[in-house]
């Protein structure tokens, strides 16, 4: 019977949500769309990364970071929602952490608004529909920074 | 109605659809609609109002919005859920923002309402004073029908 020490190891590549020791970078995914927070949620766990929260508005999102807070290392964040729009929540986050990485999540046909986070603070932003190498390339691009 | 404003739709579902079903999406003709007409039993309606004002509503049975709300979860799904409903949302929301992006190009400006999604049997929608350009998707997962009723504010 072959084991699994008599094939080579081509596959070896570190899961892109951990970090060189190992641990796994924590997120928050704030979003009201359940299919949207579910896809990020995929998307990340499949990489190696704690999906630590998910909130459903802006508001939530806020309350929910600074619970986390510091065990959290990045946070998506969805424009339009109720109660809080994502960029109120983003400008709240920055004022109680300026050091937050927020990536925004937005549809096309916002870019008004996706500059207005960008001068406020978000690291980044992705236009849905979300591509799974996309976003991926945007998160761990904001993380080895 | 002016068919500068179903274009931006009909190109925007076409490319969306292909995207996140990662499927061959069809065409159909366009047929005009104006008294009332049976909806198919799961729609998601998104309001426009500004310097246009309408709807457009996104209708499909039930089997196919399973079949397209499955297709994009990469999971099967049964039962129109809080999960199935969502998605259904997302993809008119999806269509919506990149059509909307090309008719703001175009100098058109208006606001968009979220999304809300009907589901049951024997529904009909009627628009009084606006007519509905009808735009059939067809998709591996089934036919989508893009209704949109848009007037110019007078």
């Amino acid at each position: 019977m072959k084991t699994k020490e008599d094939f080579p190891s081509i596959n070896e590549r570190k899961p892109e949500g951990q970090r060189p020791d190992g641990t796994p970078f924590r997120v928050l995914v704030v979003d009201d769309s359940m299919f949207v927070a579910k896809q990020i949620t995929q998307i990340l766990t499949s990489e190696g990364y704690d999906v630590v929260g998910q909130a459903a508005d802006g508001l939530l999102g806020l309350e929910r970071y600074k619970e986390l807070y510091p065990n959290v290392d990045l946070v998506t964040m969805d424009i339009t929602m109720p109660n809080m729009d994502g960029i109120t929540a983003l400008q709240k986050i920055i004022e109680f952490d300026k050091n937050a990485r927020v990536i925004m999540i937005s549809a096309l046909g916002k870019q008004d608004l996706v500059k207005q986070a960008l001068l406020t603070g978000a690291k980044n932003y992705i236009v849905k529909p979300l591509d799974r190498k996309k976003v991926l390339e945007r998160i761990s691009h904001v993380l080895s920074k | 109605m002016r068919v500068e404003y179903i274009n931006p739709f009909v190109e925007s579902a076409f490319n969306v659809m292909r995207e996140v079903l990662q499927a061959d999406v069809k065409r159909g003709d366009l047929y005009l609609k104006s008294t009332s007409m049976p909806v198919m039993g799961v729609a998601a309606i998104v309001g426009l109002a500004g310097d246009v004002e309408g709807r457009v509503l996104f209708d499909m049975d039930k089997p196919t919005a399973l079949r397209i709300a499955s297709a994009m979860n990469g999971e099967e799904l049964t039962t129109m859920d809080d999960l199935a409903k969502a998605t259904i949302t997302e993809l008119a929301n999806m269509i919506t923002a990149q059509a909307v992006t090309k008719l703001h190009e175009l100098g058109f400006r208006f606001d968009l309402t979220p999304p809300a999604i009907f589901t049951g049997d024997n529904m009909e929608v009627s628009n009084q004073d606006v007519e509905a350009l009808i735009v059939p998707m067809e998709a591996p997962q089934g036919k989508v029908e893009i209704n949109v009723a848009i007037r110019e504010r007078a």
